[in-house]
């Protein structure tokens, strides 16, 4: 028999360890009972919410029981189609077959076996709650995540909702409410409704039937979707900023750091407008100060070294603002020179020469704002990005060298310098992932590049769910 | 004194949120929350060490590694964890792990 999830026994215990624990410190406070038990109530729901323990409901109920009603007419159908009744599966669920529905009745109860059942047309199914579904074409019954839901597989299928439990002839057993009913469900199942979105277009009437009696498992998948997709939407538009940055900006904005966070998607859209189209001098002066600002927070969260002082330089770039730092001054007209192939000058990094040529893009730059800031897309800010990278990490040998032929050499400069580029974005990305562990360790051994590990007591997350174990060895290689 | 390690997991920090809750609508003081959390790091701790027994095996490919303050951070990619009775495949995860003497 597979093992028993032990993580919903163990939360379950931890909660109640805790809530016992701070009862007498309730007390000395002076708060009322009834606080401490809200406290319990928030936290189960919270943990029950969390895919973390799938089956932590499960195990402080009994299964959901359905009971089947079939009708005469089925009788003999259900005869010969025994098999598609009941997927075998060894269990002792496969009783219910055609003999026990020989009877006037016609019903039989089961509990929801954990695999999917596939249902016949005509069947009306009934929740232990009471809630009856009649099948009118043949459905399959899946249990996904632990809990029953009700899927369909052809495309046309109406649920009648067929009114009261009084109205069913024989008994049913009340169990506890059996998963259909669980409101705690309701996340998996709107994952399982939008999956299914053809149960909701059955119909007007039946919707509403449906939807009055089986609002844990017919969430008004309009709101659900929107706030789904748009979930999903702000990930992706965050995305798109990062795409359109197309540098560092990827690194940053997955900081943790709060304050960070939205200076930087501001300057991120504001690199947008950039690329969209004209920028007025009024924002451009915002920008300026937002770059300071960017810089200032993240200088002071100190991450990424290089990364964190790259990027604002990379914005000005892109920004085109005079550049009032004078050490940026010389990658700036470097990277002017890479964009614009109107003005073949040779740069001068160093000496006199970057002053009169800041001026002078200055004020070309002026006026043709519009058209240097169309020339920039991702490419070229990439090119800027390692531009100003190959030049944070050499000398003035590298820049000399452009002095001919700057574009020519930045490309091949490319290729020259990737390898010192380990991608940055592996940095604040690479920790920031749904997959974690805490746990202690006995031991971390390595050889060469081999490693070992030996762990104890941890806690495993791994996309939602929740694992424990007392001891982990494992191996990588580095 | 045991280690606030485990307040970053579903249960610490569910329980964080339903503590932050109450202190939202003044139902009780954050010390008391700070007392309640502290309740927790003894009371997970001692669950983990005595009342868990499985044993888990695992193998991947190490990205990065990170030692500081006895705390060591991994991040894996592709790995497999391995169960008596389960097999579960991540492409990426972290570990954090403190000393565990």
């Amino acid at each position: 028999m597979a093992c028993v999830n032990p993580v919903p026994k163990l939360y379950r215990s931890v909660i109640d360890d805790v809530i016992e624990g701070v009862r007498d410190l309730f007390a000395e406070e002076g708060i009322e009972e009834q606080v401490l038990k809200d406290l319990k109530q928030l936290w189960e729901t919270k943990v029950l919410q969390s895919k973390a323990t799938e089956d932590f409901f499960r195990n402080s109920i009994h299964s959901p029981l359905f009971t089947l009603q079939l009708p005469h007419s089925l009788h003999q159908t259900l005869q010969s189609s025994t098999a598609s009744l009941v997927i075998p599966a060894g269990r002792t669920l496969s009783s219910f077959t055609t003999a026990e529905l020989g009877t006037s009745n016609s019903s039989a109860n089961f509990t929801f076996p954990g695999y999917p059942i596939h249902v016949p047309a005509g069947v009306t199914l009934q929740t232990a709650s009471g809630h009856l579904y009649k099948v009118n074409v043949p459905i399959m019954v899946t249990q996904s995540s632990g809990r029953a839901n009700i899927l369909q597989h052809p495309i046309q299928q109406v649920f009648q909702q067929l009114g009261q439990p009084s109205m069913i002839q024989t008994s049913v057993p009340r169990l506890n409410p059996c998963s259909l009913q669980t409101t705690t469900e309701k996340s998996q199942r709107i994952e399982t409704v939008l999956e299914q979105p053809t149960i909701l277009h059955s119909g007007p009437v039946d919707r509403k039937h449906l939807e009055n009696a089986t609002s844990d498992i017919l969430v008004p998948p309009g709101n659900e979707h929107k706030m789904m997709s748009e979930a999903l939407l702000s990930q992706q538009e965050s995305s798109q900023y990062i795409n359109l940055a197309g540098v560092t900006f990827p690194l940053q904005v997955s900081q943790t750091n709060s304050n960070v966070e939205p200076v930087l998607s501001v300057s991120a859209s504001m690199t947008q407008n950039l690329h969209g189209g004209p920028l007025s001098t009024g924002p451009q002066g915002a920008l300026h100060q937002h770059m300071t600002d960017i810089q200032l927070h993240v200088l002071k969260n100190r991450m990424y070294g290089c990364d964190s002082v790259k990027q604002p330089r990379n914005v000005e770039d892109s920004s085109s603002l005079p550049v009032s730092e004078k050490d940026s001054k010389s990658q700036m007209d470097l990277n002017i020179q890479v964009t614009d192939d109107d003005i073949n000058e040779i740069i001068q990094i160093d000496g006199t020469g970057d002053t009169s040529s800041n001026e002078e893009i200055g004020s070309t730059r002026d006026g043709d704002e519009n058209e240097f800031l169309g020339i920039i897309d991702a490419g070229d800010l990439k090119v800027l990005e390692e531009e100003a990278d190959s030049i944070s990490n050499e000398d003035s040998t590298a820049n000399s060298s452009d002095n001919e032929d700057p574009r020519v050499d930045i490309v091949e400069e490319d290729p020259l310098n990737s390898g010192d580029d380990v991608s940055e974005q592996d940095v604040p990305d690479l920790f920031d992932t749904d997959n974690v562990i805490v746990c202690q360790y006995d031991k971390i051994h390595r050889s060469k590049n081999k490693w070992k590990f030996y762990l104890k007591d941890g806690v495993m997350c791994f996309g939602g769910r929740d694992y424990v174990f007392a001891k982990a060895i494992g191996d990588a290689e580095w | 004194m045991a280690y606030q390690l485990y307040r970053n997991t579903t249960l610490g920090n569910s329980l964080q949120e339903s503590l932050d809750e109450l202190i939202q609508s003044q139902q009780i003081t954050p010390q008391l929350a700070l007392q309640v959390l502290l309740q927790f790091d003894k009371a997970i701790n001692s669950a983990l060490a005595q009342r868990v027994r499985n044993r888990v095996n695992f193998r991947g490919s190490l990205n990065t590694y990170r030692f500081c303050d006895n705390v060591w951070t991994f991040v894996l990619n592709d790995v497999e964890f391995r169960e008596v009775t389960e097999l579960i495949k991540v492409d990426k995860v972290k570990i954090v792990a403190c000393d565990g003497k």
